[in-house]
């Protein structure tokens, strides 16, 4: 790719991303121009604020941070294993951030304290991160990751089942519960801002990684030779993709294939150079989400996790198809 | 400039079931070979003396015990290659080789110099996961290159290349050795190259079996004794650079 191309890729991103904010906040039941939109956020437009600032900049911002996390969590994976398919959806770790988010859920401790959610997703995601790190230690081929990804998302999944079948919940927990898990968007609230704000400081932490990551997925052993601390490296890589992962399940339930399809599609586009992939994966992964979102809502009924399967689905067919 | 003696000093190493209490020490300004049957430990000594692998307190560079030596210097005092070049992502072969410069705060010194010294200056825009094996090894010797570390330890650099590039990575270990001081450190199973080194080390079942110059190490007897094979000189092909 030349290097006029690398110099824009990050500009054009952002500029979409502007684009789709704009959209985002305009588009909805009732339609605010973008003129209405600048009186609303500035309140001198009474309905357009209170539509703005209750529904729509909420969802907007969930939206952005989950999307954030995840392309920059699949990123992540796919440095550490060496591996491009590899994401935190297809290794169980969003699943493990989901069971342990409906655990917390179960048991009532979301309603005592906003911050247990999150935190049982992180423990959770944890759990799930261990044990393929654990299975996948002998060496991460893409058969040995997918299938350590099938058994986990098994295993995670009667723990979730066993959860919402245990006749101690409420059928409206129930009915939560299982609204959450397909991965939505509906009614967030500063609240769930909130929730997920520290993915904005852990993307500051991943910001400067870049250049180690390139060594690294070329081979440990050669990174370690040419000077990197591999072992702290990928300590600190390994947290962030869980934590991240487990905090944009946490608010926004289990949105699938972002972390495959965001870093796929953009090294496609602008090269393998991690040091630009960071960066492209955040803000693409923002862009990514808010515009499923916006087929989601204008498709009446659909919701986010859904359409990021459908495309995301046959996406991974193809690159599966590709990488025979 | 360190004025220790040696450049690598190993004192009793032991990694389990694959090398057991050996002791090496090597001058600086040296091309040595590293030879032994498959599974001698040839490839576990080389990652032992980059400290890939741990054990604790055997192994100096420059007279300096490596874990008291941060990880950025030790990317500046040496560099590995591995016997196998698997590469994952599309990176192009100049940026591979530019990571060489990781741990001189990625400045890009040499690296043109070094594809142009590994014959690779054709390919360097190409992706790397699409080159053959031989091309893919002499990558990865140009990124060593270009680290411009004063101890190369190269595993079976050899034995993807053709015959043309294979003498040439030689001459190259060779200039290494004499401009710049560095010392070399190759495994290989053709014991035909051996003439062209400065010292041998040969392995047998993870333990040192014989070190010195070339002449002296490889007699009938070691060959037959470690290698099982009968040595006998004849008159044959011999390939050089024109």
């Amino acid at each position: 790719m030349s290097r006029a191309a690398a110099r824009w890729a990050l500009p054009a991103v952002c500029a979409v991303l502007a684009i789709l904010v704009v959209a985002a906040l305009a588009v909805g039941d009732l339609w605010l121009s973008p003129a209405r939109i600048w009186a609303g956020l500035w309140r001198q437009d009474e309905l357009a604020a209170t539509i703005l600032w209750h529904i729509r900049v909420p969802r907007l911002c969930v939206a952005m941070l989950v999307g954030a996390a995840l392309g920059a969590s699949g990123l992540i994976m796919q440095a550490y294993f060496r591996n491009s398919l590899a994401s935190p959806g297809l290794l169980g770790v969003s699943s493990g951030g989901a069971a342990g988010a409906v655990v917390a859920i179960a048991a009532g401790w979301a309603t005592v304290s906003f911050l247990l959610m999150p935190v049982a997703a992180i423990v959770g995601s944890f759990a799930a991160t261990i044990a393929v790190i654990l299975l996948a230690r002998r060496g991460a081929s893409t058969e040995r990751l997918l299938l350590a990804g099938i058994a986990l998302n098994a295993l995670l999944g009667a723990v979730t089942s066993y959860v919402l079948t245990s006749s101690v919940l409420t059928y409206e927990r129930n009915a939560q519960i299982l609204f959450w898990l397909l991965g939505g968007l509906e009614d967030r609230t500063w609240e769930h801002v909130a929730m997920a704000a520290p993915i904005v400081l852990l993307a500051g932490v991943l910001w400067p990684l870049g250049r180690p990551m390139d060594l690294l997925s070329l081979g440990s052993q050669e990174a370690q030779s040419l000077g990197v601390d591999v072992v702290r490296l990928r300590r600190v890589l390994l947290g962030l993709a869980t934590v991240l992962t487990a905090l944009a399940t946490s608010v926004a339930g289990t949105v699938g294939f972002v972390g495959l399809v965001v870093p796929h599609l953009l090294r496609l586009m602008f090269g393998p150079e991690h040091r630009r992939l960071v960066p492209l994966s955040l803000v693409g992964g923002a862009a990514f989400v808010l515009a499923c979102d916006l087929i989601a809502r204008s498709g009446g009924g659909l919701r986010l996790g859904i359409v990021t399967s459908l495309v995301g689905g046959p996406f991974f067919l193809w690159l599966l198809r590709r990488q025979v | 400039m360190s004025t220790a003696p040696h450049i690598l000093e190993i004192r009793a190493a032991t990694v389990p079931d694959r090398l057991h209490d050996l002791s090496l020490q090597l001058p600086r300004g040296s091309l040595v070979g590293l030879v032994g049957p498959n599974g001698s430990g040839k490839s576990t000594l080389l990652q032992v003396a980059a400290g890939l692998l741990p054990a604790p307190g055997a192994v100096r560079w420059d007279g300096r015990a490596i874990d008291s030596i941060p990880m950025v210097e030790r990317g500046r005092m040496t560099t590995w290659v591995p016997q196998e070049a698997r590469f994952e992502f599309g990176f192009s072969v100049r940026s591979v080789v530019a990571q060489g410069r990781f741990a001189h705060g990625d400045d890009d010194h040499g690296v043109d110099e070094a594809l142009g010294r590994l014959d690779l200056g054709g390919l360097a825009t190409r992706p790397v996961n699409q080159l053959s094996g031989g091309e893919r090894q002499r990558v990865l010797l140009a990124r060593a290159l270009a680290t411009q570390a004063p101890l190369q330890l190269w595993d079976e650099p050899l034995a993807p290349l053709d015959v043309r590039h294979a003498l040439d990575v030689l001459v190259l270990a060779r200039e290494l050795t004499r401009s710049r001081g560095a010392t070399v450190v190759i495994s290989l199973h053709d014991l035909r190259v051996a003439h062209c080194l400065d010292a041998l080390v040969v392995l047998r079942g993870g333990r040192l079996r014989a070190a010195g110059r070339p002449g002296d190490v490889l007699t009938p007897e070691l060959l037959l004794d470690v290698f099982g094979v009968k040595a006998r000189t004849a008159p044959g092909l011999v390939l050089e650079l024109p």
